[in-house]
């Protein structure tokens, strides 16, 4: 369990501030909405509960439906994750070409199942649907990053990399 | 890393080669934003939309509808603003042809808008990409800020008094925000959950505002269109499916890549002459054309022209041209696993047939994958796919139903076989 | 307006309504024409997901769902034909393959929209073999509400009930696909003054109310029409009825009054009708200055001769009265027609206790029929307590003990100084602790009548239930004490209405002819009596709709 943070740390001034600029792009401020969750995960990994009740209040809408958007969609996560997100693809032309294979093989290295984190807190584990690679297979997203063209040991060094 | 050009290249993509492409400078060196600078200054937004019309260019996003007429549909009138949204949401397994032109030609794309927004009366484009394509997102804003620094958005472009703004934004990881009006409910900053229709975005879209929602592929063609002329566009590729498309090949091929191609091309050219073939000195089981919503062919039947008109006689589509190819050693009932898998996983969940017949299929498939599968199991996908088509508020069920209905079609040898062995009988197939 | 025909029948119906609308707009939805239904609600705003309402509508190749689908004049639709069966069939399978088999233990079983349709619509056995999906089984959802995911089919009707109606939006769908659930915010539980509404709108056993849960099967209950009594908007309601009790209720639609809905403290206040203090036997006031138990004759004959000696010694002007907002119009009219005859009815006024309100339905005054009392003629109390107070009054009639409110400073001790104190009243009250005479009344579930609500819509209330003890409605025992102080209320050649002594001494009381002689007496209720009012009630003249 995370503890709470202090209220005045749940949304620090200079996330709002991105926030309010981003909702001066849109007719309405709602349409703000995803870029928000993105700017507030990008601190910590997550959106928590206080800092979805704080989004609430600056888009005028109910915390629930704050809470409904974030697990809704895939790369929005309401609980602490690893530092870093390894992603295998595992869609049809990556796995024809070996991603679950690629995938059993960091299973293994790291030693966690696909949605666990590592016990040193590093890495979270996962599968995602195509990323537009299909040529480039099996490959891994990690964070912002592709990786194409991989064999296992290539993607076992760059997991190794990530501090 | 791959994206750099296609391996044949075409008037899409023949200078993405050339580094600088990508830049505003570099674009503009190469006849970039003529095509705009004169639909602007010289052409009404009536001849605008009629030339694109007299182009036949199709919506390449997938469902290949016509860009020109689309653009019609907005209304004239001045009393509300008009909106057209760039679907950058590319997440059709097989599909990467998107990722390509807007990490190699984002102002091509930007000029297409340009054009598009003339047309149309839009004030305003938003660029809705994928949440997983960080770099598209990063090029194709810089692209932004450096054309609207150069006066090509914003107020009076190019001293004619239009004013066109755009803007990014990117999504956060769901396939059906590729789907127009769920896409238009992301934007909105809601679950991208697809809405009823009718309204038809054109009369209630974005905020509520008459809206057009173009692929990011339809918007390149639209500045060569204009430049070199309808007729021009309409002598490359078929009568009814003009211009070029990239393909994008994967799986079991020696040269996995992207391909621009004049479509009505034909599918075993494209593998056998352009990539490469199937590796090993293996033989072609079965392909997918366009994406993975799309029915299957087998081996037999890919001497067809990549065009709808063709494809559909054999009951597939040319969907978004990613061709997925998997040779003999593949195991047509895992590939129903993994792809009954996807769309599972993907479903939004308003509709009953879509919510429950994906959870449904996806747990029959596997149970057959694993060697516990009925006989009557086979049928009763098919019956369950049946009841999945036709009347949802999107086609994504329909998207469901019918790679199944493929793989069943052409390919049932491989699930009685699973179901009367107990096991797969393809000890080389792609492991699960 | 458009013609349209709706398996070979024509129909005009109002242009802007869709299919489903314009159906019951017509009253024939399910009730002539069958279009089975779930997400659709016509309170609701239109969702479109469950795919069930599909109809067959000529000029359009694939089905069309009724719910969203605008009329157009010339338009032909089937409802019944084989394309459309089939596709009702296609969504129930898929609704039922992951929906568990609680029908045993579930309390939705007998009015349940899965039941129901997949007997019509269904097929007779399952293909699916693959386990259900797990989900939450009994969770307290929040005070009034048991929650079951499982048996959930996503039609979201609750999600948008409680963000279009008591606007607290409770209720969210998370997630995505079939892993989608109901679920609230943690925390954050199902809390609004209307949150039993759920259980009503939900067409499934997924959300139940506890405190129905396991009480009974619906199939014993016989619904009896009715009203609300706990304020004065008078939500219709139906009293599910089994046993002589009252073991719930539902509300009734009524477009002009509650729609489909009611508050969930009125929907609890059937509880009263049954409940421990009912207010059991007649009892009088000893020498010794207790109450003590009595007969119900004995009690009328104690009222009655304290009223003559009153009269006697002092004229009818000692008398006074404070109507009950509880009672019906019936009553209330004997009231008054009891003190037109004595002489006494300058003197009478109706007490009103008032409590919070909302812009939704519940309404300040905690009572059925306060306005039927002020439109019979009974005005605020204060005069009436005035001359208590001045000691012009020694005999107070008190039908119900509203006014010991604090509202209006009547204490027990004003009362004290009374000579005598009859009370006619449903619960127990400290009112009893001053009256010389206390008669049990019945409450508008145990009566034939009619109540007058806030916006002066006249309802009908029928027996549902007998009392457990002896008791009569307060117009029936005003009658009694009328004819024991050698009075008649109804009597003459004009009147219709008669109390005719029977050969046990007994008295005829005919609500039906009192409420016409309602109507004669009083214009407002001319035409408006408990035969003419009907399901849904009628204003009173010079009101509104």
């Amino acid at each position: 369990m995370v503890s709470e943070a202090a209220p005045a740390a749940v949304l620090p001034a200079e996330t709002r501030a991105a926030i309010e600029r981003e909702i001066a792009k849109y007719p309405q401020r709602r349409g703000a909405l995803l870029p928000a969750l993105h700017l507030v995960q990008a601190e910590r990994g997550f959106i928590s509960r206080e800092q979805a009740r704080a989004l609430a209040e600056i888009f005028e809408i109910r915390p629930i439906e704050v809470m409904e958007v974030v697990s809704f969609y895939n790369m929005f996560y309401d609980r602490p994750q690893g530092r870093h997100h390894v992603y295998v693809c595992t869609n049809l032309p990556c796995s024809l070409r070996g991603a679950r294979q690629l995938l059993g093989a960091l299973e293994s290295h790291l030693g966690v199942k696909p949605g666990e984190t590592t016990k040193d807190g590093r890495i979270t584990l996962g599968h995602e649907e195509c990323l537009g690679a299909c040529a480039y297979a099996p490959m891994l997203r990690v964070d912002e990053t592709y990786y194409e063209n991989l064999d296992v040991e290539q993607a076992r060094q760059i997991v190794d990399r990530l501090a | 890393m791959g994206l750099e050009a296609p391996y044949v290249t075409g008037y899409l993509s023949e200078h993405f080669a050339e580094g600088d492409y990508g830049t505003l400078d570099g674009y503009i060196a190469r006849g970039g934003y003529e095509a705009a600078k004169r639909a602007l200054t010289q052409l009404t937004p009536t001849q605008v939309v009629d030339e694109v019309k007299a182009s036949g260019l199709q919506g390449r996003g997938g469902a290949g509808f016509p860009t020109g007429q689309k653009w019609s549909f907005m209304p004239a009138g001045r009393d509300k603003p008009k909106y057209l949204v760039c679907n950058a949401d590319e997440s059709e397994p097989g599909s990467f042809k998107d990722r390509l032109l807007m990490e190699r030609a984002p102002h091509l794309m930007l000029e297409g808008i340009l054009i598009g927004a003339f047309g149309t009366g839009a004030e305003k484009t938003f660029v809705y990409v994928r949440g997983e394509y960080a770099e598209s997102a990063r090029r194709v804003q810089r692209a932004i800020d450096q054309a609207t620094a150069r006066g090509l958005f914003g107020a009076n472009i190019l001293g004619t008094g239009f004013r066109h703004d755009v803007m990014l934004m990117r999504g956060a990881g769901a396939y059906i925000c590729g789907e127009e009006t769920g896409l238009l409910e992301s934007l909105e900053g809601k679950k991208g959950q697809p809405r009823k229709k009718p309204p038809f975005p054109a009369q209630y879209g974005a905020f509520g505002m008459p809206t057009t929602v173009n692929n990011v592929e339809t918007f390149c063609h639209v500045p060569h269109i204009l430049r070199r002329g309808a007729a021009w566009f309409k002598g490359i590729g078929t009568d009814k499916s003009p211009g070029n498309t990239i393909f994008g090949v994967s799986g079991h091929v020696a040269r996995p890549g992207l391909y621009e191609l004049p479509l009505g091309t034909k599918l075993d050219t494209i593998l056998f002459e352009h990539a490469g073939g199937v590796p090993g000195g293996r033989k072609v089981k079965g392909v997918i054309p366009g994406g993975m919503s799309m029915p299957i062919l087998p081996a037999g039947m890919l001497d067809v022209p990549m065009a709808n008109e063709f494809l559909r006689e054999r009951k597939t589509m040319l969907g978004t041209g990613g061709i997925m190819v998997m040779d003999e050693t593949t195991c047509m009932v895992r590939v129903g696993c993994v792809i009954s898998y996807f769309f599972r996983d993907e479903s939004c969940g308003q509709c009953t047939q879509c919510r429950e017949g994906t959870g449904w299929m996806h747990k029959v498939l596997n149970r057959i994958e694993r060697g516990a599968g009925n006989p009557d199991d086979v049928d009763l996908l098919l019956d369950v796919a049946g009841k999945m088509e036709g009347t949802t508020i999107c086609a994504f069920s329909d998207a469901a139903a019918w790679p199944i209905q493929g793989l069943l079609r052409h390919f049932r040898a491989d699930f009685d076989a699973h179901v009367k062995l107990g096991r797969c009988p393809f000890p080389e197939s792609f492991a699960l | 307006m458009a013609r349209i025909t709706i398996d070979d029948q024509s129909y005009d119906v109002a242009d802007g309504r869709t299919v489903l609308q314009a159906l019951d707009d017509l009253g024939l939805l399910m009730n002539g024409v069958d279009v089975p239904h779930y997400c659709w609600h016509p309170k609701l705003s239109i969702d479109g997901s469950c795919r069930l309402c599909q109809v067959e509508i000529e000029g359009f190749p694939k089905l069309q769902i009724a719910c969203n689908t605008p009329v157009k004049d010339g338009m032909v639709i089937r409802t019944q034909n084989e394309r459309v069966k089939t596709a009702r069939e296609g969504v129930m399978e898929l609704l039922l393959v992951n929906h568990p088999l609680d029908c045993p233990i579930c309390d939705q079983a007998g009015e349940c929209k899965l039941q129901d349709y997949a007997y019509e619509y269904g097929a007779a056995h399952a293909r699916t073999r693959e386990p259900r999906r797990p989900a939450k089984k009994r969770v307290e959802l929040g005070p009034t509400i048991v929650f079951d995911q499982e048996r959930c089919i996503l039609c979201r009707r609750c999600v948008r009930f409680c963000r279009e109606v008591p606007g607290t939006g409770e209720l969210m769908v998370q997630g995505r696909g079939d892993q989608s659930v109901i679920e609230t915010a943690p925390g954050e539980p199902l809390a609004n003054d209307y949150s039993m509404n759920v259980a009503d709108i939900c067409p499934v056993g997924a959300l139940t109310t506890k405190d129905f849960r396991f009480k009974i099967r619906v199939w014993f209950l016989e619904d009896v029409p009715g009203v609300c009594t706990g304020c004065a908007n008078g939500c219709n309601v139906h009293l599910g009825v089994a046993n002589n009790r009252v073991y719930r209720y539902v509300p009734r639609r009524n477009d002009a009054v509650n729609e489909t809905w009611m508050c969930d403290e009125g929907r609890l206040s059937y509880k009263r009708i049954g409940g421990e203090d009912r207010l059991r036997e007649p009892q009088l006031r000893g020498a010794d200055g207790r109450l003590v138990a009595a007969s119900f004759d004995a009690a009328i004959e104690e009222a009655a001769a304290r009223i003559r000696r009153a009269i006697d010694a002092s004229g009818p002007g000692v008398v006074v009265a404070l109507a009950s907002p509880h009672a019906t119009n019936e009553d209330l009219f004997t009231l008054r027609r009891l003190l037109e005859v004595l002489g006494s009815s300058s003197a009478a006024g109706v007490a009103v206790s008032n409590g919070r309100s909302d812009s939704l339905l519940i309404k300040a005054e905690k009572a059925a029929n306060a306005t039927g009392a002020r439109a019979l003629g009974f005005g605020a109390p204060g005069p009436v307590l005035d001359r208590i107070r001045g000691g012009g009054a020694r005999v107070l009639i008190a039908l119900g003990h509203d006014v010991l409110d604090p509202a209006f400073g009547a204490s027990e001790e004003l009362f004290r100084s009374l000579d005598t104190l009859i009370l006619l009243d449903t619960h127990h009250s400290a009112l009893e602790r001053v009256a010389h005479v206390v008669l049990p009344a019945r409450v508008a579930a145990e009566k034939l009548g009619t109540l007058t609500n806030f916006a002066g819509r006249v309802q009908k209330v029928e027996p549902a239930v007998e009392p457990a003890h002896l008791a009569y409605s307060e117009g029936e025992a005003l009658l009694r004490l009328a004819r024991a102080i050698g009075l008649t209320l109804f009597g003459g050649p004009a009147s219709e209405a008669r109390s005719e002594p029977e050969a046990s001494g007994g008295i005829r009381w005919e609500p039906r002819s009192i409420s016409r002689a309602i109507g004669a007496a009083v214009p407002a209720f001319a035409g408006v009596d408990i035969d003419s009012v009907g399901a849904e009630g009628l204003p009173l003249r010079g009101t509104g709709p």
